[in-house]
């Protein structure tokens, strides 16, 4: 298979901390494959080096067949990147804003013109192409800061956390556009932590967990394979002796069960279980969240809310 | 190097540098009320000097335009803090544009206005004060684009070794005010203590006034200051080699703090 995308045993450590550790990854044209994981699960890293904005300790990353490292302009020729932070100019009009970043991706003026009006127009942001950046409400700040990146179709998208901040609409329109692309032929490699984006977009999956893809495949084939329900009980004391024909985790107060059938599983759990001793159940479907969990042990919430936690402390 | 992708940065720069002329202005205006009250000073003083007839302008008009200028040089680094503050420089650094593209491109707005700048105050001070230059016109402006370059350098070099907004803005300052006095831009060389003429020389401004007195007192053409050029190029290379070994495209710059 032609890939747009290579990266190969791709390291890279902060000091004493270890970002990646030896990630690999493959994205097809009109391939989009999510970056999923928890905070400081490597995500940024990842794009950041495929944007040519940090280096590698280790490792081999090819765009199109060229060397991402040795020959980068090149490379960054081919690509079109929506860091996480917000990136535009805020004293100077929209169209200014497309204008710079299109002529840099090489696009002559008259396409270049016609090109701001197809974006601005998917975006919803024909109406603002005059209005300075700085005016803009939040969605629309995150829409421009988007279409900057797909402005000039490029062959290789890279979209970290696209959506951070923005509203329901917002949201849509960018998915949609980022959907659109890549039925023209992008590869696109979108790095998120919502989960519903993912199945939205019906994109790949590659499930980071602490500086390596744990899991690669399609979201169904994913939750096929990993994912069957779980029943989640939290107690609000110790966890009592309970005999289960299944899969069984524990967690502080809580208890979960893996099983394919979890009305049969309740009946069996259920009246082995003290009176007053149990706070809350929970089914979790098979999903995405349910594949996290079952790969890691951890909730993806908890997950993302621990790494945040970390990363303050 | 792409001079598509530096002019597409050059012509943003612009943009944005005209969102607020406030800093422009200032640096036009101020020197020319500078000259105005103390040309009458610097009369007396190239009277001293043999120089019978001159208004002071001769020598108010291209020191207070060259102090001023040293004043502008920390607009190149600006631009690039404020991109690290608006998170555009990653946006820039993702494009194909390479390097030199992307330094060189936001440099050159810098050196525009610096040539701008003195030639402005060389052609209003005309009408204003009576300011004359008794030698080539060619030389001037040679004087003028070679001094813009040199001090754009500076700017990129103090730029190389900042990490914030208020070091540069410090440096800048200090720079600027020790290239204006020590070199003779706002007091004649002649007229400072003996120790600070000894040093005077450290100053490309030092040069550059030599140079324009060269062609504004001297009736000096651009054969007569081939010497002072030459010195005003290599302080350009001097600093253009500092930033170049400075200067990280990843290094971050904080644009507050």
């Amino acid at each position: 298979m032609t890939v747009v995308l290579h990266i190969e045993g791709l390291q890279k450590a902060y000091g004493d901390v270890v970002a990646l550790r030896g990630v690999d990854l493959d994205v097809a044209p009109g391939q989009i494959v999510s970056l999923l994981g928890q905070n400081g699960a490597g995500k940024t890293t990842i794009v950041s080096i495929v944007a040519g904005l940090r280096r590698p300790d280790a490792g081999v990353v090819e765009v199109g067949g060229l060397d991402a490292l040795s020959r980068g302009a090149e490379v960054r020729k081919q690509i079109g990147l929506a860091p996480q932070d917000l990136g535009i100019y805020p004293v100077v009009t929209v169209r200014q804003n497309l204008v710079l970043f299109g002529r840099l991706a090489g696009l002559g003026e008259a396409e270049l013109r016609a090109r701001i009006d197809e974006v601005a127009e998917a975006l919803r942001i024909t109406d603002l192409l005059e209005r300075k950046a700085g005016t803009l409400s939040g969605g629309q700040k995150r829409r421009l800061h988007t279409g900057i990146a797909l402005l000039h179709r490029p062959r290789l998208l890279l979209l970290d956390e696209a959506t951070t901040g923005a509203d329901v609409e917002t949201r849509g329109h960018i998915l949609e556009l980022v959907r659109q692309l890549a039925d023209e032929g992008s590869a696109v490699l979108y790095s998120t932590h919502y989960l519903q984006e993912v199945e939205i977009l019906g994109a790949e999956v590659a499930l980071l967990d602490a500086g390596r893809v744990i899991v690669r495949g399609g979201v169904r084939d994913l939750i096929t394979a990993h994912a069957d329900p779980v029943v989640e009980l939290t107690f609000s004391g110790e966890i009592p002796r309970i005999d289960v024909a299944a899969k069984t985790t524990e967690d502080d107060h809580r208890l979960r069960i893996t099983t394919a059938d979890p009305a049969a599983t309740l009946t069996t759990v259920l009246p082995q279980i003290p009176p007053g001793s149990l706070g809350s159940i929970e089914i979790v479907r098979p999903s995405l969240e349910a594949v996290y969990l079952t790969l890691t042990g951890r909730r993806y919430e908890e997950a993302d809310q621990e790494a945040e936690h970390v990363a303050a402390g | 190097m792409s001079l598509r992708a530096s002019s597409a940065i050059s012509r943003h720069e612009f943009r944005v540098m005209f969102t607020d002329p406030s800093t422009m202005i200032f640096l036009l205006v101020m020197p020319l009320f500078m000259v105005a009250i103390m040309r009458g000073l610097f009369a007396t003083a190239l009277a001293a000097q043999g120089y019978e007839g001159a208004n002071g302008s001769e020598f108010a008009v291209p020191g207070m335009a060259v102090g001023f200028a040293a004043f502008g040089v920390s607009f190149a680094g600006f631009s690039f803090f404020r991109d690290h503050g608006w998170g555009t420089w990653d946006r820039l650094r993702a494009t194909s544009a390479t390097s030199v593209d992307l330094i060189a491109g936001k440099v050159f707005p810098t050196v525009v206005m610096t040539v701008t700048q003195l030639g402005l105050l060389f052609v209003l001070s005309k009408p204003l004060f009576g300011f004359e230059v008794t030698g080539s016109p060619a030389a001037t402006a040679l004087i003028i684009i070679v001094l813009a370059l040199s001090l754009s350098a500076f700017g990129m070099a103090i730029t190389a070794v900042s990490r914030t907004m208020q070091q540069l803005n410090a440096i800048g300052s200090v720079g600027a005010f020790g290239m204006a006095m020590l070199g003779g831009a706002w007091v004649p060389v002649a007229s400072m203590p003996h120790w600070a003429q000894t040093i005077a020389p450290i100053m490309p401004t030092y040069w550059a006034m030599r140079a324009f007195r060269i062609v504004i007192l001297e009736s000096g053409t651009v054969p007569d200051i081939v010497g002072p050029l030459l010195v005003l190029i290599g302080f350009g290379l001097v600093f253009t080699l500092l930033a170049a070994a400075k200067f990280r495209l990843e290094d971050t710059k904080a644009y507050y703090g």
